[in-house]
Order: C-alpha cells, then sequence, then structure tokens
C-alpha cells in the first residue's frame, strides 16, 4: 500500500468527532487536509464539513465541485501556515453501524485512490449501544483500497491510524466546526426553496411547509447552534483560567532563573 | 434512570485524554432532574413516573492524576476545592478515561468515589469511565463508555448515557401537493384568515423571523469561536515561554552542577596531589563523580518540558517507556476481539490479560476479526457486509488471543451470551491477581 500510517492531529480529531456525533439518522462526511510525509505517513491537520448532495443511505460520495471547493480552503491553509497543504482523504460517519466500511465505501476509495494512491479513508462508528452491560462505544478506523488481482473486487486495508496530541485548537478546526449549523441551514434552505416554487399549493400547504422550515432550523439551533456555543463559551472560560496559572507560573520561573 | 451528555462535551473530553499519554480525568457539571411522565393504560387513568435524568452540561478536566487525591486514595478537601471554585456546587460526577483496561471501577476509584459523594454531598454521584481500546496494527481504535452510579456499595450500577443530536433533519416532511378541493367556501376561509401568515411578499413571515434568530445565533458563534480561537494562541505562546523558562533553568542547574563538581575535582587534587596531575575529569574519582549526582539533574521524561515528539515516539516503536501512547507500542497487544464483538457465538471466553502479560501473545494479526457491530443493534449491520478477511482471521484470533487470566471484557461480547449481566456483587470476580488492588494496568500514573 502507498499510506504507511496516519496521523490526525487531535484538534481534527475533534472536529471528526463532534461532526459525526452531530446526528445518529443519517451519514456525515468531510474531507481530510494535510500533507503526506516522505515516510508515506499522511499527516492530517484539519478536516472540512461537507454537505451530502445524496442523501440515501450507503451513498458517500462528494462531487467534483466539493473536491474542488476543499482544494482551494487547502491552499488558503498552505498559505496560512506557510506548509504544502492539500486534500489528503476523507472522512464519514456510521452511525449505529459498525465501522467497516461497506463494498460501495471500498469502491469509493478506490475511486479516489485512482487520482491520488495516497488519498485515506476514515470511519467513525458511533451511537453504539450495548444495553445488556449499558456501554457505549465510539470506533474509528483508516482504510485504502486494493485490489487482489486484475479485474477482481476491491478489499479494504487496514492503515494505521494515530491521533497526535496537540494541546490548543488550531484556527482552522475552529472554523470547520462552527460550519457545521451553516451548512445544516443552508441545506434547509435549499429544500424550502426549492418546494416554495411549487405554483399550485394552498395556502394551508404553504403554511405547514413554512412551519416545518421552521421546526426544523429550531431542531438544528438546539441540537447543534446551542450546543456548540455552550462548548464553545465553556472552552473560552478554561483557557483564561489557563492563561492566568500559566502566567503565574511564567513569573514563578521567572524569579527561579534570575536566582540561579 | 436516565443520563445525556452532549455531542461536544462529548468529543471534549476524547479530545483531552487523545491529549494525555497516561489516564485521564476530570468532574462532570450538571444538572439532576425530576422528569415525570405520563402514560394512560386501561388499567388506570394516569400513571405518572418519576424518571431521574441526569445531564452532563460540561466537564473540568484535571491537569494532571493525583491532583485531588494521594496514592492511598485519601481526599484533600483544599486541593479540590482550588481545582472546581465555584463550580463545586455544579458537580454531578466524575469522569475517568484509562487505555486497555476492565470496565470496572476500580478499588481506587471506588474510595474516592465514597468520599467524593460526602465531601460534596452527592449521594447519586455519577462516575463516567472511559476505556480505550486498539487492535495490534493500530488500524481500528474503541472508545467505551459507562456511565456508573454506585448505590448502597454498589458498584457496578449502569445508567444508559445517551446523546442528544439532530436525530432525524429529513426533509421528507415538506409537502409538494396539496390535498385537492373544490370547496369554495374552504379555498375563501383559509384565503382570508390565513392571509395573517404571509407577508406582501408570499413569504410566511415565520421563515423570515426563524432566519434571524438563526442568524443571529450563527454571528454569535462566529464571534464567541474569534475570541476561543486568540485565547488558544495566547495560551500556546505562554505554554512555550514556560516550557523555554523550564529548559533554561534545567540547564543553568546543570551547568551550575557539572561547575561545582569540576571546582570540587580541582580542589581534591590539590589536596592529594599526583604524578599525574591534570584537571581531567576523568582521572577523578569515581566517588566525587557520583556523589556530585546532583538532586537538580534534568527531570525525568515526563515532566521534561520537551517531551519527545510523537513521531519521535511512533519511530522508536517497542523501546518506549510503558508510560508512553500505548497505541505506538507493538508490544501491547489489546485484545482485537474487543474491538466489537463477531457476529456468532464464541466459543470460549474472549478477552486476553491486560498490558502486562501482552508480551506472550507475540502475534499481530493483518486484519481484524470483527463481524458485526457488537449489540445487534441495528439490521443493517446485515447489510453492510465489510470488505476484507474477516471471516478466515476470526477463528485463527480467538485461540491466540486466549490467556489463562482472561478477565470478563464482558460488555464486549454482547449478543455472544457470555456476559454475566450486571452485577451488583461490588467488586467483579476474576480480577487477575497480577494487577495491584486498585485494579489500574498502567503503571503510568504514577508519573
Amino acid at each position: 500500500m502507498a499510506v504507511s500510517a496516519v496521523h490526525l492531529e487531535s484538534d481534527a480529531f475533534l472536529v471528526c468527532m463532534n461532526h459525526a456525533l452531530s446526528t445518529e439518522k443519517e451519514e456525515v462526511m468531510g474531507l481530510c487536509i494535510g500533507e503526506v510525509e516522505t515516510t508515506r505517513i499522511v499527516h492530517i491537520h484539519s478536516v472540512i464539513i461537507l454537505r451530502r448532495s445524496d442523501k440515501r443511505k450507503d451513498r458517500v460520495e462528494i462531487s467534483p465541485e466539493q473536491l474542488s471547493a476543499a482544494s482551494t480552503e487547502a491552499e488558503r491553509l498552505a498559505d496560512m501556515t506557510g506548509r504544502p497543504m492539500r486534500v489528503v482523504g476523507w472522512y464519514h460517519s456510521h452511525p449505529h453501524i459498525t465501522v467497516w466500511p461497506s463494498h460501495v465505501d471500498v469502491r469509493t476509495q478506490a475511486m479516489y485512490q485512482m487520482l491520488d494512491q495516497c488519498f485515506v479513508g476514515l470511519i467513525f462508528s458511533c451511537f453504539i449501544e450495548d444495553k445488556n452491560t449499558k456501554t457505549g462505544r465510539v470506533l474509528y478506523t483508516g482504510f485504502q483500497s486494493v485490489q487482489a488481482q486484475k479485474g477482481s473486487e476491491y478489499e479494504r486495508v487496514e492503515i494505521p491510524v494515530h491521533v497526535v496530541p496537540r494541546e490548543a485548537i488550531g484556527k482552522v478546526c475552529l472554523e470547520s466546526a462552527v460550519e457545521l449549523p451553516r451548512i445544516l441551514c443552508q441545506e434547509e434552505q435549499d429544500t424550502y426553496r426549492k418546494i416554495h416554487s411549487l405554483a399550485h399549493l394552498d395556502a394551508v400547504t404553504k403554511i405547514h411547509n413554512g412551519s416545518v422550515f421552521t421546526k426544523n432550523l429550531c431542531s438544528q439551533m438546539s441540537a447543534v447552534s446551542g450546543p456548540l456555543l455552550q462548548w464553545l463559551e465553556d472552552r473560552l472560560e478554561q483557557n483564561q483560567q489557563s492563561i492566568v496559572e500559566l502566567r503565574q507560573e511564567k513569573e514563578r520561573l521567572q524569579r527561579e532563573l534570575a536566582a540561579i | 434512570m436516565a443520563a445525556s451528555i452532549s455531542g461536544y462535551t462529548f468529543s471534549s473530553v476524547c479530545y483531552h485524554s487523545a491529549n494525555s499519554n497516561s489516564d485521564h480525568e476530570g468532574f462532570l457539571l450538571g444538572d439532576v432532574r425530576q422528569e415525570e411522565t405520563v402514560s394512560i393504560s386501561d388499567t388506570q387513568i394516569s400513571t405518572a413516573e418519576s424518571v431521574q435524568v441526569v445531564e452532563i452540561h460540561n466537564h473540568d478536566p484535571c491537569a494532571k492524576l493525583f491532583s485531588f487525591y494521594d496514592y492511598a486514595g485519601k481526599l484533600n478537601e483544599e486541593n479540590l476545592n482550588s481545582i472546581l471554585k465555584d463550580r463545586r456546587k455544579n458537580v454531578i460526577g466524575w469522569y475517568r478515561f484509562r487505555r486497555n483496561t476492565q470496565q470496572q471501577m476500580s478499588f481506587r476509584e471506588q474510595i474516592i468515589h465514597k468520599q467524593l459523594t460526602e465531601l460534596l454531598g452527592v449521594p447519586d454521584l455519577v462516575f463516567l469511565l472511559f476505556s480505550f481500546i486498539s487492535t495490534a496494527n493500530s488500524s481500528t481504535h474503541a472508545l467505551e463508555y459507562v456511565l456508573f452510579r454506585p448505590h448502597h456499595s454498589r458498584y457496578n450500577q449502569r445508567i444508559t448515557l445517551t446523546i442528544p443530536n439532530l436525530g432525524n433533519t429529513s426533509q421528507q416532511e415538506y409537502k409538494v401537493s396539496s390535498v385537492p378541493n373544490t370547496s369554495i367556501n374552504y379555498t375563501q376561509v383559509i384565503k382570508e384568515h390565513g392571509a395573517e401568515f404571509f407577508d406582501k411578499d408570499g413569504v410566511m413571515k415565520d421563515i423570515r423571523t426563524i432566519y434571524q434568530v438563526y442568524s443571529a445565533l450563527q454571528d454569535k458563534l462566529q464571534a464567541v469561536c474569534g475570541e476561543v480561537e486568540q485565547s488558544e494562541r495566547v495560551k500556546e505562546n505562554i505554554q512555550e515561554d514556560v516550557n523555554k523558562l523550564k529548559q533554561q533553568i534545567a540547564l543553568r542547574k546543570r551547568k551550575t552542577a557539572e561547575e561545582e563538581r569540576r571546582l570540587l575535582e580541582a580542589q581534591n587534587a590539590d589536596s592529594h596531589p599526583t604524578p599525574e596531575e591534570n584537571t581531567e575529569p576523568s582521572d577523578a574519582s569515581p566517588l566525587s563523580r557520583i556523589a556530585f549526582q546532583t538532586p537538580s539533574a534534568p527531570e525525568r521524561p515526563s515532566t521534561s518540558p520537551n517531551p519527545p515528539s510523537y513521531s519521535d515516539l511512533l519511530a522508536q516503536g517497542d523501546s518506549l517507556p510503558s508510560s508512553s501512547s500505548p497505541t505506538t507500542s507493538a508490544a501491547l497487544l489489546p485484545r482485537p476481539q474487543a474491538v466489537g464483538s463477531p457476529g456468532h457465538p464464541m466459543p470460549g471466553p474472549l478477552g486476553m490479560g491486560l498490558g502486562l502479560t501482552a508480551s506472550s501473545n507475540p502475534v499481530t494479526t493483518p486484519s481484524t476479526p470483527y463481524l458485526g457491530n457488537g449489540d445487534g443493534s441495528s439490521s443493517d449491520s446485515l447489510d453492510r457486509q465489510a470488505a476484507g478477511q474477516e471471516d478466515d482471521d476470526d477463528e485463527e484470533d480467538e485461540d491466540e488471543d486466549e490467556d489463562e487470566d482472561s478477565s470478563e471484557y464482558e460488555n464486549l461480547v454482547s449478543e455472544a451470551g457470555h456476559l454475566p449481566m450486571v452485577s451488583t456483587s461490588g467488586l467483579a470476580q476474576g480480577r487477575p491477581a497480577a494487577l495491584g488492588p486498585d485494579g489500574d494496568a498502567r503503571g503510568s500514573q504514577a508519573t
């Protein structure tokens, strides 16, 4: 295989988890931005949340437009960090489902590998619960595809995944996290616009549809925007406290250094 | 009893845990409410059921282990207060993250839990245990979580923890056609009174209103996000300064220690003149050298200001000390089967000893025997036969990974029916004798 391992920065891991846990009724997906090192290790620095145009079950595919937009984002990241960044992989979630990629996933991965043999796939499995022991489970795995023989079906190849500690959350990851509510709202607006343009609906139906839009947006705000905002506020408070403590430690160390 | 935690809080705990190379712990802040559900049955008019709901709002991570208790598990109230400050009144539980471990409260955790309930005055304190396990080749990792609610010295009572989420974002509730109706009265009444809902452009007023709410919320999100980002950068910078200072101090101390040693050796040479009088340290008495291994020698790697970078650790592989990340060391062979159970009953007890005895299982498997999703939750699991060679590898793995001390990873072999049900007998039987009383496999607690 072309890739020896995946190193996923912990703040990118955080965004993937946030995204995967945002809904248990459908699969979510996104793209991974980073670089491939000479040791064939794929280093993922951040992720981009994507809209799923085809929401049918198990149809997790990325459109060319999305790939192109992601590449632009990668360039922006490259400019910001001064390192060569590009789209290096994709991730998606398997709520209530085994973490292993399905045949469709493996085929999709194989297709991406044709364009870039170092492209990797990550899958997050969540909302798994063992009712007997009341144990919940979240799993994640890395994989690529390989064709055993020419013309035969593609098979999964396991790729080691390691989460690289990163004490501070990067700017790009924070921005990605905050994109989720925006994407959800956009999807809702697009759907509503299509419905609204239907001319033959009577007033009651229009009121009904408007209410559905309102209901869905409320749902998004209470399930996603609200908790996200709360987490951000808590994080800010934690950081502020850490900063105070770190400043004290810094002064103490400076005094100690001066004394030696 | 039910419990919930937001996906963001949950991910945050995972994030903090991923950042720590040893166990990680912290407090759970939130609320416990009584919810009444009214149900009507044929036998009674209405029965009100009262359910206690534990809502976890937030978590307060501890910077290091043993920050509020000592090695004997005795709580230090002063430290506890300085950690919690005014959040103390919101504490409804605490959590612990461990790697390659059993899904049970360790003895020390039980002791701490008991003291916490008394000290904080929360009789129904909960304990959330996260355990992390990986396959041998580190391609697949599982984070398992159990919420314990110890009651009257019974430390194995568990509550289901749900993560509320968007659920069904289905947009199928929109109606694409109206119910046909030729009644003129109907059309007239609806038009007349329904006009209230629409503005002059024919757009429903509610749409605009709710969009305003969403938009304002999103703006606030962006603003707070910006503040968080700034605080992250400030924190990063000060941390860097602190690390540099620590380095400088260590360097300075080393230098002074060496100078002192040289000085003393020079003095020794003066008082005991020898023909080969030279100031080369290598000729000095070995005793003096030993005596001057000063206590202020550079700190242990675990607390050094420049811990080895992660890529260095990975490159070193098996030569790592046990306190570093377990997923990098091939010597620690977590049980592959634990990453979800197979879809068929297993012939024998699953699981193997914890990392301590891992060296007896040097065989690494190329792919993981994982069939099904471990708990028969969704019938989709049958449709989603994973591509791969799990079927073949499953058989060989079972035999190789069994151990004499197979502790019961009951929670992982769900459908196999080998689970002893939630036992209320305090400390579970079969705790591997190799472990100390508190059952913590990872010696890295002593950092």
